[in-house]
């Protein structure tokens, strides 16, 4: 089990810096979410601890010991790949087993550390399974077995839910949860879906352009966003956000209101009519025209009628406003 | 089917039994038949049936030279196709997987070999050089020049189709990069290199001049060249040509009748690229 | 900072060594040996002579206009006919799977045998074609015995035997259209004809690229099939730059086959680089 730390890391592509001097402490046993849109550099970020992408100027190390030039197979990391990348020629057994089998480890030793792996996983019926024969869930806990069996100080995964259907997802998020609290390890998981970054997360980190924007537990980047983009980026659905002369008038550059800290009825700074209703059961979504502000979304309970044309006040719960 | 189609059918079926089925019949009649009636080139059916003296004639005549030239022939194919499968792929993945400013100057190399005619005599003034002019393995490394472009182009599209994800998976367990091609890249590839060696061997079973320039002299005959050999030999005895014909005819055809999906996979694929 | 790749770039020396060995360097050394007397040992340079010889002899000439005759011809028909044979057999007709099979055939037998086969079919008085023609009334023409016939004869052999394979990629061209084209063709009201030049022909242009790149290579190079049937004779009337090049190989000049390895070479890239840049772009434009 290991620390990671990231100092002034930076990457070019030609020309090109897609990671501009990154500075990042990851704990030992911490699970840590990179967060951020496409094209923000957590990919790249990952593919450098990896040590599958080269490292233009900065340090990585990992435990304390500086793996900048190393090869990725002695960093002490696992990696599982959005898409699996399991050998379709191999069995799930071989698949597992390898990086032993490269690493010339006895046949019994192998066999042995495969089927733990394996038993931990649910997966020793299916040992003697080609890929090709497995479902997807199955595929995913294949590739973490192929990682667990490396006894890496660290684990690392690529957007490795992002092949499944939702239910499924959920599912494996709870597994993926559960799997870092028995083995107790660091783990770096690279995702574009806040969802999956609020709910799996010790410390998550929002990348932005090849920067940090914030780095924090869930809930701190919930109630308090460093910038306007952290705070537009978490929490679904998104957070109202104004510039221009709205804030100006709110005292601030940018003024942001959650939509659940929006209080709708007959009193209120800003007016409003009812636009479009999204209904989800336990809540309603309402998106409102406002002559104050112009567009703003509110979040309420989803047993209170409202109908399109419907006219509100519309109130921000004091201490839940974001000033920026 | 409509009686449209049935129709067309029929009609495409008698034309081209007559133009693609009635040649290859006609070889076989004449290669029964005795010297005398074959001399006629007639259709007829054959007065007696001569198979078996013929095809014991044929690979008699000069002293098993038919038999020689299989034997060279399958060494040729059999080592220039192995040859071909493990370079050419080993180029593909490279020139697949890597971005290097060598990229053009390989692109160049492959486009050429496609396109240019090998230069015949200096070919063979750098295989005198060299000591591989009249050997068989010189015959050998030669296909393997000439059928290089055609198996990168194969193996290159063929591996762009891989995901690389499985290249770094390698990589992480600690795979070096020849680990990585023998273990992870080359079982994928079975296809395309089934694939190749269905097409190449054909081609190289089949070449005539090649043979005809860079191995002369009698102890390297090839079995296109018997054919030829033979052709002044047998003049007066066409049915010994024709049992020979046949015998050259019939490896590709049991070639085609097993791999006919690879062959038209790899016709295509290599030439939707050329 | 920067590790080794895990893409060698040794993975390609032993390739790129065979190549340059025995590809590249005759080529490029055929450019010196063309302007040489040359016996393989010793070459004395004498500058274009064999160049001027080649365009001196009128028989050398004969061959280049030859190669160009053949390699349109066969170019010509493989491509019309290959699509045509592609349209029928795809439309679904009876025995459509084995037709296919039997199309392709002739392109894995030998050349050799192909030619010496027809040579004999096409005997003036004794080969099938021709007493198949005397029995409808018809004097077949001497196919490989009259000088003005002969090189065209060899020709129709080597579309017999090629149109396989051009039948076979637009089949694979055709495949690739999708058949909503057609569907919104019929409910506009085209008819077959229609559909076959509007539809057809335009979107299966790469298959037709591809068919005319590749016969014209092959038959400007040809020399197998030729060399089989006719020797290049009667006299020099079916001779190409292939067989030229083999006969003055074989007569021991081989400064004036290597002047005919050279011009062979420009005429292929005087017809192709054209050729491709005017077939590429016109793909572009649609």
């Amino acid at each position: 089990m290991a620390q990671v730390v990231l100092k002034n890391v930076t990457k070019s592509f030609g020309a090109v810096e897609v990671i501009k001097g990154i500075n990042l402490h990851i704990n030992d046993g911490e699970f840590c979410v990179f967060v951020g849109p496409s094209g923000c550099g957590k990919s790249t970020l990952l593919r450098m601890i990896s040590g599958l992408e080269d490292t233009t100027s900065g340090t990585i190390d990992i435990d304390g010991r500086d793996v900048t030039g190393e090869e990725p197979s002695k960093r002490g990391i696992a990696m599982v790949f959005q898409s699996y990348a399991l050998y379709p020629h191999l069995s799930v057994r071989d698949n597992i087993g390898f990086g032993l089998s490269l690493a010339k480890l006895p046949k019994a030793q192998i066999k042995a550390k495969v089927e733990e792996a394996a038993e931990k996983l649910q997966l020793t019926h299916l040992l003697d399974r080609k890929p090709k024969a497995l479902s997807g869930g199955q595929r995913q806990r294949v590739a973490i077995g192929r990682s667990i069996v490396r006894d890496p100080k660290v684990f690392l995964f690529d957007e490795p839910l992002s092949n499944l259907d939702a239910a499924l997802r959920s599912q494996m998020r709870m597994e993926l949860t559960d799997l870092h609290a028995e083995l107790g390890a660091t783990m770096i998981y690279v995702t574009h879906d806040q969802v999956e970054a609020m709910t799996m997360a010790d410390k998550i980190v929002v990348l932005n352009a090849g920067r940090i924007e914030q780095v924090g537990s869930p809930m701190e980047l919930y109630d308090h966003p460093a910038s306007p983009f952290v705070a537009g980026f978490i929490g679904s659905p998104k957070m109202n956000l104004y510039d221009g002369e709205i804030a100006r008038r709110m005292g601030c550059s940018t003024y942001g209101i959650r939509p659940e800290h929006i209080a709708l009825g007959t009193e209120g700074p800003w007016g409003g009519t009812v636009k479009h209703i999204e209904r989800l059961g336990a809540d309603t979504i309402v998106h409102m025209d406002s002559p104050e502000v112009g567009q703003l979304v509110a979040r309420i309970a989803g047993d209170r009628p409202v109908r399109i044309g419907d006219m509100f006040r519309a109130a921000p719960m004091t201490g839940k406003e974001h000033r920026f | 089917m409509t009686r449209r189609q049935f129709w067309t059918g029929i009609v495409a079926l008698a034309v081209s039994t007559v133009l693609f089925i009635i040649p290859f019949v006609f070889i076989a009649i004449i290669a029964v038949k005795d010297k005398r009636e074959a001399s006629r080139m007639g259709f007829d059916w054959p007065d007696s049936w001569h198979f078996w003296s013929n095809l014991v004639e044929v690979v008699e005549a000069r002293n098993y030279m038919l038999l020689l030239a299989y034997f060279n022939s399958t060494v040729i194919t059999v080592g220039a196709v192995t040859v071909l499968v493990v370079l050419g792929a080993m180029v593909g993945y490279v020139l697949q997987r890597r971005d290097s400013k060598w990229n053009s100057l390989i692109w160049a190399g492959v486009m050429s070999g496609l396109m240019i005619p090998p230069a015949v005599v200096p070919t063979i003034w750098v295989l005198q050089e060299l000591h591989l002019f009249k050997t068989i393995h010189g015959m050998i490394l030669i296909h393997v020049a000439y059928g290089l472009s055609f198996a990168i182009l194969l193996f290159r599209s063929f591996i762009s189709t891989i995901p690389r994800d499985l290249d770094e998976a390698a990589i992480i367990d600690g795979a070096k990069p020849l680990q990585i091609f023998f273990r992870v890249v080359l079982p994928l590839l079975r296809p395309v290199t089934v694939t190749v060696i269905v097409v190449q061997s054909i081609a190289i079973f089949n070449d005539f001049t090649n043979a005809l320039y860079y191995l002369p002299g009698r102890e390297n005959v090839t079995v296109q060249l018997t054919l030829f050999n033979f052709q002044s030999q047998f003049t007066s005895q066409m049915n010994l040509l024709f049992m020979n014909i046949l015998l050259i005819t019939i490896p590709p055809l049991i070639v085609y009748m097993f791999f006919n999906r690879q062959i038209v996979a790899g016709m295509t694929a290599g030439a939707v690229k050329g | 900072m920067t590790r080794k790749s895990p893409y060698p770039l040794w993975f390609v020396a032993p390739a790129a060594i065979i190549f340059s060995v025995l590809f590249l360097v005759p080529t490029l050394a055929s450019f010196w040996f063309s302007l040489t007397r040359w016996d393989l040992f010793n070459a004395q340079f004498i500058g274009l002579e064999n160049y001027e010889q080649f365009f001196k002899e009128p028989f050398l000439i004969k061959g280049l206009f030859n190669t160009v005759f053949f390699a349109a011809v066969t170019s010509a028909l493989k491509t019309t006919l290959g699509l045509l044979l592609a349209v029928l057999l795809t439309s679904g007709i009876f025995a459509q799977g084995f037709l296919r099979v039997l199309v392709f055939f002739p392109v894995l037998v030998s050349t050799i045998g192909v030619g010496i086969t027809f040579s004999k079919l096409m005997h003036p008085t004794k080969g099938a074609i021709n007493v198949a023609l005397a029995a409808i009334g018809i004097d077949g023409p001497g196919w490989l015995t009259d000088p003005a016939l002969a090189l065209f004869s060899v020709a129709l052999v080597d579309v017999w035997k090629g149109i396989g394979l051009a039948t076979l990629i637009y089949i694979a061209g055709l495949a690739s259209i999708s058949p909503e084209y057609y569907e919104a063709a019929r409910i506009d009201g085209a008819t077959r004809r229609q559909m076959f030049w509007r539809i057809t022909v335009p979107l299966v242009r790469p298959a037709t690229v591809t068919v005319i790149t590749l016969s014209m290579i092959g038959g400007l190079r040809s020399f197998d099939i030729i060399w089989a049937m006719t020797k290049g004779g009667p006299g020099f009337s079916s001779d190409v730059l292939a067989s030229v090049i083999y006969k003055q190989y074989q007569a021991g000049f081989y400064g004036l086959s290597t002047a005919g390895n050279v011009i062979l070479f420009l005429l292929i890239a005087g017809i192709m680089l054209p050729l491709t840049a005017r077939l590429n772009r016109k793909e572009v434009e649609q």
